[in-house]
């Protein structure tokens, strides 16, 4: 199980750096997909599988086909591989990558330092059910709410 | 996880090894030509013509939108489909509420044109075009379409 998780957990990490580095978008979001894919894996080998069907529906499925259509509907062919070459320029990312190259090794130091070990409890997609609709029914009131704005929300912006 | 991954396996592995059977018995029997028009874009027979950089209209994306929102919800419906008995009655009306929500949702979307593909002036125009037996009236001179009285409601006939 350990394997499988490292052997991800490296497909995720190689995946986004990609995202961030490549100047086409499609390329970038063909990357994007395989370390949602990753990240799933990841979910269960954690012990999550509910997760990890959450992870590939929802987020490989859905939301990248969201932003794929947003990148159809900004669909400007080469101009837009050309600014993000230039955007993509050493002296702007230097910065930023400084900043969250101390927080890595700040995050590095402390899994060393604790000993951290992964953790296998297996959270079974149906006690996910019975905790939603057992303790937190509450909370499945809100999200419905919450998506019934979402879903008006979205139809009057995007009429605008 | 002791779940029996056989039929899992057994279904993947018959499914590679249709796609295998398939593309090689249509590489060995398929005839392979090799003219000036061989290698071109192929669409619908017709040359293509411009880039595909297109700009794709806004119904697309709101849909795609929408999608999300009730994939979402349909999330929370497999998580109480597999826990139907251990919620008992409290999950049935949480569960009940929860779709009278989605489905006021879906009623104002609908009275609202959210799933109109037509904007409403082309529905309008489209309206006007169609004559009173629902045939759309092309003028053979111009190539436009007629724009022909609206059949007033309760009229003077």
């Amino acid at each position: 199980m350990s394997i499988l998780f490292y052997a991800s957990a490296l497909v995720a990490v190689l995946s986004t750096i990609m995202v961030i580095t490549r100047v086409n978008v499609v390329h970038a979001l063909l990357y994007f997909i395989v370390s949602l894919l990753a990240v799933a894996v990841i979910f269960y080998t954690l012990g999550a599988p509910m997760a990890a069907a959450l992870e590939v529906i929802v987020y490989a499925g859905a939301i990248m086909v969201m932003f794929l259509f947003v990148m159809m509907m900004l669909n400007l062919g080469q101009r837009t591989i050309d600014q993000e070459r230039v955007w993509l320029s050493p002296n702007i990312w230097i910065g930023p990558s400084i900043l969250a190259a101390i927080l890595l090794v700040e995050l590095l130091l402390g899994l060393i330092t604790t000993d951290a070990t992964i953790a296998h409890t297996m959270v079974e997609a149906k006690e996910i059910g019975i905790a939603l609709f057992g303790p937190y029914v509450l909370a499945v009131e809100l999200a419905s709410m919450l998506l019934l704005a979402g879903l008006v929300g979205a139809f009057h912006l995007a009429r605008k | 996880m002791n779940v029996d991954l056989f039929p899992l396996v057994l279904y993947s592995v018959i499914v590679i090894v249709l796609i295998v059977a398939l593309t090689a018995v249509s590489h060995l029997l398929g005839q392979k030509r090799k003219d000036h028009a061989t290698d071109e874009v192929y669409e619908s027979g017709m040359l293509s013509v411009g880039s595909a950089q297109l700009k794709i209209s806004v119904p697309f994306y709101l849909t795609a939108i929408l999608f999300i929102i009730f994939d979402l919800e349909a999330v929370f419906l497999f998580a109480w489909a597999i826990s139907i008995r251990e919620t008992g009655w409290l999950g049935y009306a949480e569960v009940f509420i929860f779709i009278a929500i989605l489905i006021a949702g879906l009623v104002y979307l609908w009275r609202a044109g959210a799933l109109e593909w037509r904007s409403q002036r082309q529905r309008d125009d489209r309206l006007h075009t169609i004559g009173k037996s629902g045939v759309v009236n092309i003028d053979k001179k111009t190539g436009k379409a007629h724009k022909t009285e609206q059949p007033k409601q309760g009229g003077a006939h």
